[in-house]
């Protein structure tokens, strides 16, 4: 094997479990030093204030710099090796956009600040927005959505607004896929829609007929990935939108999945009349853990005034606020996650047309051929060419060796790579669901298979015990079932079970 | 740009797919929905043309103002440690800490973070971040509904106006009637009087005017007729105020961004979350548990999973997903740096350089608003349009606060702020003002 996983060394470290940075406080010691104070002492009075200390660690600056290094230690990531991970679009994140984020003002303007100014700014919004309607295919965005699910929100509070307005709020049903991403039922909910439950057909696309007997005067709208969650390009999306519209219905691409179709066609062309981008997925911006992301949503024309407002408008004199005139209100305290945006137009200047024309052809160009390789070891979840994202299921060697998806997810983990997206999309028994993304060469793609294969083989052996994996990692399964009913989520709260235990 | 495949790749993977170009991947779409052209976009840059494209773009803005803007964002220093920290690679490309076994240093910081919470405002239980401070409180006013059932919700006034309108944006006003209530000489009213319509009391620690009250008889008002206390508190305060717990909240929500990150223009900073073990099924967002793995060794696992939107879909907490941990992160280590002594400095420092600010624009003749009750920040009457004034100080080299109304500016004062750089600022507001 050439590169990734076992080839390499493994990325973590383990040994004894690292202390909290509270047991490794003692009295007295501490890192931060102030200047003194160079105003004269006044005597404060005032009910709400304390007469002891907050509780906090006391620890020295090398110490805390030594646990959270060792923590570090302890956290695969991007940087470190590869994620396969489904519908999560873990490529790889340019250094060059910490640089540019960290210059001055960029990382220091007070949200306050008038746009006279925050030109510069308000010129990194309006020039991503520029990139964004074009990629999209759209007319105007808003970036106050600071992730996904924020954007999805917004799409739909935008269709509801929208159709009150015109006389339509007897609309109250939102269409989703029965594979869509769990946050397209929790948004639909939250912005008071019915969700109704669109079925996949055999080939894994939404089944047309299925959706002309959902489709009537209530129908508000349909929410839809495309490619959708299996990684097939909808073929049909034409009829789909004409079904919607024809309804009276708007329909809202869900952008998780943009990363396939960069510079090969755009949802604003499909009939889709909003959408929101993924900038932490399709846009090379770091996950940090589990975000922050940032989740811009672009609309077509006539939507434009029912946008979070404000949003930078270019005029005569440079750039300015703009709010539109039916907003939905604001989705964020200001002007959403300016830094992510900000790198993500980093990415877009460093690709260009060059690398953005090709974007999605060389991350289904990856995936397509993992799939290929994958499919001679275990079988694909649907008989169709993918587009940057593939399934493939176990269900067999369930049944034949009661090897499950999770198991066969943590004993990858254990040579080094990421484990797949497992138990996504629902509807697919044993889901394994891969994604590797266009930063990654073919040789880690071919490590990941042949690892693939060499753990299935392993998994059934006749004396494996498959709760064991992984065995390599500075800890192995966790219970789950400890936390969950005893809610030790602070500390102590472990300890103090098992004084009372 | 960042695409490995060499000629050779190419003709391998071609050959394994049996495809001459890459166009050939794409025969199933629709050729009408195909871009023949690409994109209109402008060609690549090098990292060296990119460099001054953006230090270009960056230097439209205008340079080194001296920050006096506060409501809810505060120009608090950042040590570089945290910041050299928080962005470790390790952290910053992480994905989400699903797979737990390789996921123990993000997860056990999260745990770090949510404990840390917990001792600093005396709640039992945090999330492992929420997006913003504005949207902490429309979450936690969902909370509460959920939990009352009822319809009514009392929110302060004195909050951010950017935070009552994604309170509006996020609450239904068509099924939930949302009641502002007045501060009265800048203090929440001590005899306010709730109902048992009331779901949620939601109140602002200092108030976004900037003056404090202890909120312990208000607290037990509302909930003596079982309404949910909310408390949105300014995290760099936490050091000098009395902590909300103390006050008997049973909500504490926060922009936390003032404890590890910059100012940013707004975002990614942070939203805090913290309540009862009693609510904690409510609870939206991520929450990290402790327990042991199969050799007993302690281990840090995602837990409560099943209030999560990937699970319960439409019947969530919440539909939050992503969220803003390396903000939490970030959070995290600068709570760990200040330890006791340093936050008790920051609020301590600013609000004795807040009063001596105050004395010196009184001395000045420049009017106050709220002289007596308010602590790091405060509203300074202005003669001319506060808009214009905002202006001119900023020529003169100053964010010099936050238009609070007409002729009003709020102003805020942090431990970063000096003498010498107060007292020009009085002056040139003074200048500014009278001419």
């Amino acid at each position: 094997m050439h590169s990734g996983g076992n080839a390499s060394s493994l990325p973590l470290v383990g040994g004894a479990p690292e202390p909290t940075i509270n047991q490794l406080s003692k009295p007295g010691r501490r890192a931060s030093r102030f200047p003194k104070l160079d105003v004269p002492v006044t005597e404060i009075n005032n009910p709400a204030i304390r007469n002891d200390k907050p509780s906090l660690p006391e620890v020295s600056e090398h110490d805390l710099v030594m646990h959270y290094s060792r923590l570090a230690h302890r956290n695969f990531a991007v940087d470190v090796g590869f994620y396969p991970l489904g519908s999560c679009t873990m490529k790889y994140n340019p250094r060059f956009a910490d640089y540019v984020a960290g210059l001055n003002t960029f990382a220091n303007s007070h949200p306050a600040t008038p746009a006279t100014f925050t030109q510069g700014n308000l010129e990194v919004l309006h020039e991503l927005e520029k990139f964004l309607i074009e990629i999209t295919g759209m007319d105007n965005a808003t970036f106050q959505p600071p992730a996904g699910a924020s954007g999805e929100l917004t799409g739909l509070l935008i269709i509801k607004k929208y159709l009150e307005e015109n006389g339509l709020s007897n609309k109250k049903d939102i269409i989703v896929p029965d594979s869509a991403h769990g946050t397209n039922p929790a948004s639909a909910k939250m912005a008071g829609f019915n969700v109704v439950e669109v079925s996949t057909d055999i080939r894994g696309m939404v089944n047309i007929e299925d959706l002309r007997s959902l489709v009537n005067e209530n129908t508000a709208g349909l929410m839809l990935t495309n490619p959708n969650t299996g990684g097939l390009f909808e073929e049909n999306i034409m009829e789909i939108s004409n079904i919607i519209h024809e309804n009276g219905g708007l329909i809202y691409y869900d952008g998780a999945n943009l990363n396939a179709i960069v510079g090969v066609c755009r949802p604003g062309d499909m009939g889709f009349d909003i959408v929101h981008s993924n900038l932490h997925k399709t846009f090379a911006t770091p996950h940090g853990g589990g975000g922050p992301g940032s989740g811009p949503v672009a609309v077509k024309g006539f939507l434009k005034e029912y946008l979070p407002g404000p949003i930078v408008v270019k005029n005569s004199n440079g750039y300015d606020w703009y709010s539109p005139k039916s907003s939905i209100g604001r989705m964020h305290g200001y002007h959403g996650n300016f830094l992510v945006a900000l790198r993500a137009l980093v990415y877009m200047k460093l690709l260009g047309k060059e690398g953005l024309d090709t974007l999605g052809s060389y991350a289904v160009l990856n995936a397509r051929y993992l799939s290929s390789v994958i499919s001679k070891i275990i079988p694909l979840a649907y008989n169709e060419p993918c587009m940057h994202e593939f399934v493939a299921t176990v269900k067999d060697l369930k049944k034949s060796h009661k090897i499950k998806a999770y198991d066969v997810g943590k004993a990858l983990l254990d040579k080094g790579f990421h484990s797949p997206t497992i138990y996504f999309p629902l509807i697919i028994e044993e889901a394994l669901m891969f994604e590797p993304t266009e930063t990654q060469t073919v040789d880690t793609l071919d490590d990941l298979a042949e690892t693939l294969k060499l753990i299935i083989e392993e998994l059934q052996g006749d004396d494996v015990s498959l709760e064991e994996y992984p065995k390599n990692l500075p800890v192995g399964r966790p219970n789950e079932l400890i936390p969950a009913k005893h809610l030790t989520v602070n500390w102590g709260d472990f300890e103090l079970l098992e004084l009372t235990e | 740009m960042f695409v490995p495949h060499s000629e050779i790749d190419l003709k391998k993977m071609f050959e394994e797919l049996s495809i001459s170009s890459l166009d050939d991947l794409f025969t199933h779409i629709p050729s009408t929905l195909k871009l023949n052209d690409g994109l209109n976009v402008p060609p690549t840059l090098s990292e060296l043309e990119s460099i001054s494209h953006f230090e270009s773009v960056e230097s439209k803005n205008t340079q080194n103002l001296i920050c006096f803007a506060g409501g809810g964002h505060y120009d608090v220093y950042l040590p570089h440690t945290v910041k050299t920290l928080t962005m470790r690679p390790e952290f910053m490309t992480s994905y989400t800490p699903y797979q737990a076994e390789i996921s123990q240093g993000i997860l056990q910081i999260l745990f770090e973070y949510q404990s840390l919470i917990c001792d600093l405002t005396d709640m039992e239980l945090a999330n492992a971040s929420l997006y913003d401070g504005a949207t902490s409180v429309a979450e936690a006013i969902s909370v509460a509904i959920n939990k009352t059932k009822r319809d009514g919700v009392v929110v302060s006034n004195g909050f951010n106006p950017n935070t009552k309108e994604v309170v509006n944006t996020l609450v239904d006003r068509s099924k939930f009637d949302i009641k502002y209530v007045d501060l009265v000489g800048y203090m929440f009213p001590e005899d306010y009087i709730f109902t048992e319509e009331d779901a949620a009391f939601v109140v602002s620690l200092p108030h976004y005017e900037g003056s404090a009250q202890d909120l312990t008889t208000i607290v037990k008002n509302a909930k003596a007729v079982g309404v949910i206390t909310i408390c949105y508190i300014d995290p760099s305060m936490l050091g000098i105020l009395k902590t909300p717990g103390s006050m008997g909240f049973d909500i504490v929500v926060a922009e936390g961004q003032s404890m590890g990150s910059p100012l940013s223009f707004g975002g990614p900073t942070v939203g805090w979350f913290a309540t009862k073990k009693e609510l904690a099924r409510l609870v939206p967002g991520r929450i990290i548990g402790e327990t042991r793995d199969s050799n007993h060794t302690k281990t840090y696992v995602m837990t409560l999973r099943a209030r999560e939107q990937d699970i319960r879909r439409e019947k969530a907490s919440s539909n939050i997903c992503t969220n803003q941990t390396l903000n939490a992160v970030g959070s995290t280590i600068h709570l760990s740096w200040l330890g006791p002594q340093g936050l008790y400095e920051i609020g301590y420092q600013a609000i004795q350089k807040a009063s001596y600010m105050k004395q010196k624009l009184l001395d000045h003749d420049i009017n106050i608003s709220n002289p007596n009750n308010s602590l790091r920040e405060f509203i300074v009457q202005t003669s001319k349009p506060a808009e214009d004034v905002i202006i001119e100080m900023g020529n003169k080299g100053f964010l010099a606060g936050i238009k609070y109304s007409d002729n009003e500016i709020l102003v805020a004062v942090t431990e970063k702020r000096t003498k010498s750089e107060i007292d020009k600022y009085v002056t040139s507001l003074q200048e500014v003002d009278n001419a």
